[in-house]
């Protein structure tokens, strides 16, 4: 070796797919086994049992997280444009709302959005329901738009000056400039802290089980409390943390890929 | 300045032991071979300068005398240790006390103030006491021109003025030997003559030196000894009057013709960054 | 009493502003409200540097160069960085509480109270997000700035210590003032498990009285406060630790 060097810097990530792949391999010999055997573990019968109501808590779970970024990204969009306004006193509103947003624990905004928001609608005569579920999306898409403007106005505030010179020396307007120039590049940008939010708001999902919705957690401990038996009870919540591992490390994975295209160009 | 032509050792002394001596030194990066047979003797008190195209494998040639590369095959001699032998970190820190290197991109460390920067290697590594390193690091200041900037950090500095630090840097370790990896490659043309005039002054003191160097006037200036090497080989070495004046091999002249071009000997950096007609008749380029 | 008037005064003001604290008049809500402001500061006091200290010990386990420690330390950082907070402190309390119990069956008692459970789970939590933060602050430090170091004879240890620790650190001081701000935040689960923050103190309020919006807003101030404390010793110790004229 050409280099003389102690000093592992350089040192690159462990590949995680065996691991994965012995893991899976694991799961599924465990299926096969509770399936075939004559006479499996009775915390392996209970799992495979109580699988179908975890997979539709999870089901809540991302549902919960698909719509609330979906709406905080929209709000945090346009949430993210008025920060950039050529007017103060928008500024600092915005400015306001994201410190608020961003500074307020994950729960106490969901437990904001469960207990202010009233128990029905009423519209006219219409009585309709405000399940639990859409004031947990209503709470989590709070801080989901003070990070998505933040995003943006940090991508935004990223392109270098230079490419505004040169637009403006080409005599594009102030709106085309953004419409052409800025906005493609910003999108790019701004997709891989956007997937980080989404897992983290995925994760937070989880907090919806505090304030009564059934959610994968929120079944996870009624099959825990139900079936009564300690190594039930392990294997019931290591499932749990597999179930959100498996849905949120791609995501994370995929993020630096993105990352790594990225820095690259 | 000694007259360019005449040899160090005057004819009926025998021929003193060289400091640096390397052996057929052959270095490959993967499958790419970078140097491919490069031997080389440094006598004590010489300034020796290696020109060259870019890629020819002349900084890696630097880094194997001090151990930051190891070559695949030859020797490296410095003065009693060899050097591609050494393997324990003790050992070649034990060498690096003797050798300086000084670098193209000047790497001062940037959370350290200059002062700072030049007393951690005589304290931590030489283990002298911090108010000798700091008397002795503010007198290498006053040699280099900047006594009155201890207190600042690297990134208050201009390019040449943080090469000058990485000199003193490499000074305050009192080595037997000062290597220059391109040191002027990566500043703007006036503050080159900075750089340019620290080093001449160190040449005169009778510091050894080793100099990587585009600036071929000041090689032909400074050096006794130039050596042009081109795609990992030593094409042609000698005295610089005879290698700037008198090229023997075809690719010494192409690569001067190139390297020099139409304005062929009429600057030289003299101390007080003055243009001096260089006095050309001297060099008789014969291109 | 005297001093008990400008709370009733305090009270009135609010109140004018359609906002119910009549809770605070109340001795024994007024004392469990300071109670929670009190455990919500300690969490928040032995949780950060202790999130640090393992943060550390995490970095140095993933920039380790044998593979027997550096696996099993990637494994556990990816494990805790994409699964909630809120799990893995059940799987904690829950599980790893309970197996221990078990274990002790009364021959002695379980010195994890249910504080200490969540001072371990956010600090180990946010530890692998800090020792992320120290990996890239290491390969930050250019190689040029190592092999300068190199050259001047600085053994591996002293590199260590005098170049190259320092200059990570000062590259990932952003992100670790970041993360100990969620750090902060994420001390509100404790609630879950009936650890008694005043987040607990003021679910156990606002079932009595019904004024949520009250206490979620003295909730917010207190959070807002704690964190604004953070990021104002994080930006003190940027200056004090910057790089005159660096990046320039």
């Amino acid at each position: 070796m050409a280099h003389d060097t102690h000093h592992p810097g350089a040192v690159q990530d462990a590949p995680l797919w065996p691991w994965l792949a012995a893991a899976v391999t694991t799961l599924l010999g465990l299926a096969a086994w509770t399936q075939f055997s004559a006479n499996p573990p009775v915390a392996l019968q209970q799992l495979a049992k109580w699988l179908p109501t975890l997979l539709l808590g999870l089901g809540a779970n991302i549902g919960i997280s698909v719509l609330a970024m979906a709406l905080g990204t929209v709000a945090g969009l346009l949430i993210g444009a008025l920060s950039l306004s050529t007017m103060a006193p928008l500024r600092g509103a915005t400015r306001v709302y994201v410190q608020v947003f961003r500074n307020a624990p994950v729960l106490v905004l969901v437990y904001f959005s469960t207990y202010v928001f009233p128990f029905e609608l009423q519209l006219h005569h219409w009585r309709l329901p405000f399940p639990d579920w859409i004031k947990v999306v209503l709470g989590l898409a709070l801080p989901a738009s003070a990070n998505v403007a933040e995003i943006f106005r940090g991508a935004v505030q990223s392109i270098p000056s230079a490419q505004w010179e040169a637009a403006q020396s080409l005599a594009l307007s102030r709106r085309d400039i953004f419409r052409l120039v800025v906005l493609p590049q910003c999108v790019r940008r701004m997709l891989p802290p956007w997937m980080n939010l989404y897992a983290s708001i995925t994760m937070a999902t989880s907090l919806a089980s505090l304030v009564g919705v059934h959610d994968v957690v929120d079944a996870a401990q009624i099959a825990s409390n139900t079936v009564s038996r300690t190594d039930f009870t392990v294997l019931i919540y290591a499932t749990l943390l597999l179930l959100f591992f498996a849905y949120c490390y791609p995501i994370a994975r995929a993020t630096q890929a993105l990352e790594a295209r990225h820095a690259r160009h | 300045m000694p007259a360019i032509d005449a040899p160090k050792n005057p004819p009926g002394k025998p021929a003193p032991t060289p400091l640096v001596s390397l052996r057929d030194i052959h270095l490959s990066f993967g499958a790419n071979e970078v140097l491919k047979g490069i031997s080389l003797d440094v006598l004590p008190g010489q300034v020796v300068s290696i020109i060259g195209p870019s890629g020819s494998g002349k900084s890696s040639l630097l880094r194997c005398i001090t151990g930051l590369l190891r070559p695949q095959l030859g020797t490296i001699t410095v003065g009693a240790t060899r050097v591609d032998r050494l393997r324990h970190e003790a050992e070649l820190i034990a060498l690096r006390r003797r050798v300086g290197f000084v670098f193209q991109q000047y790497n001062l460390f940037p959370h350290l103030s200059v002062l700072d920067n030049l007393v951690l290697g005589p304290v931590r590594v030489n283990g002298r006491p911090r108010d000798e390193a700091e008397h002795q690091a503010r007198e290498l200041l006053q040699r280099v021109g900047l006594a009155h900037k201890a207190a600042a950090y690297p990134g208050e500095l201009s390019g040449g003025q943080q090469q000058r630090v990485a000199i003193a840097r490499a000074l305050a370790m009192q080595p037997e030997l000062i290597l220059f990896d391109e040191v002027t490659s990566a500043l703007d043309p006036e503050t080159v003559g900075e750089v340019l005039t620290v080093i001449r002054e160190l040449a005169e003191d009778g510091m050894t030196c080793v100099l990587v160097t585009h600036e071929m006037r000041f090689a032909a200036e400074v050096s006794d000894e130039v050596v042009f090497t081109e795609a990992g080989l030593i094409v042609e070495q000698g005295p610089a009057a005879r290698l700037f004046g008198n090229p023997q091999q075809e690719r010494t002249r192409a690569f001067l013709r190139r390297a020099l071009g139409a304005s062929l000997g009429s600057q030289s950096y003299a101390p007080d960054n003055k243009v001096v007609a260089l006095p050309i008749d001297r060099f008789r380029f014969a291109i | 009493m005297a001093d008990s008037s400008w709370l009733q005064e305090a009270v009135q003001a609010t109140r004018t502003l359609g906002l119910n604290y009549a809770f605070v008049l109340d001795a024994g809500e007024r004392q469990a409200f300071a109670r929670g402001l009190w455990v919500t500061l300690q969490l928040c006091a032995v949780t950060l540097p202790l999130s640090l200290l393992a943060g550390v010990g995490l970095a140095s386990g993933l920039n380790s160069p044998r593979a027997w420690l550096r696996r099993p330390t990637r494994v556990f950082v990816e494990l805790t960085r994409n699964t909630p907070t809120l799990v893995q402190l059940y799987c904690a309390f829950l599980v790893l509480n309970l197996l221990i119990n078990q274990q002790l069956q009364g021959r002695a008692s379980n010195p994890l109270t249910p504080f200490a459970w969540v001072v371990i789970v956010v600090a180990l939590h946010k530890a692998a997000f800090h020792a992320e933060a120290l990996r890239a602050g290491l390969q930050a430090v250019p190689e040029v700035t190592l092999e300068a170091a190199r050259s001047l004879g600085l053994s591996s240890r002293q590199l260590l210590l005098q170049v190259e620790l320092p200059l990570a650190l000062r590259f990932a001081l952003p992100s670790l003032v970041n993360n100990l701000v969620d750090a902060v935040k994420m001390t509100a689960v404790a609630s879950a498990i009936a650890v008694g923050d005043v987040t607990y103190e003021s679910i156990m309020i606002w079932t009595q009285r019904d004024n949520v919006l009250e206490l979620l807003l003295l909730i917010l101030l207190y959070f807002g406060l704690l964190t604004w404390a953070v990021s104002r010793a994080g930006r003190w110790l940027e200056n004090r630790l910057r790089m005159p004229g660096y990046g320039t």
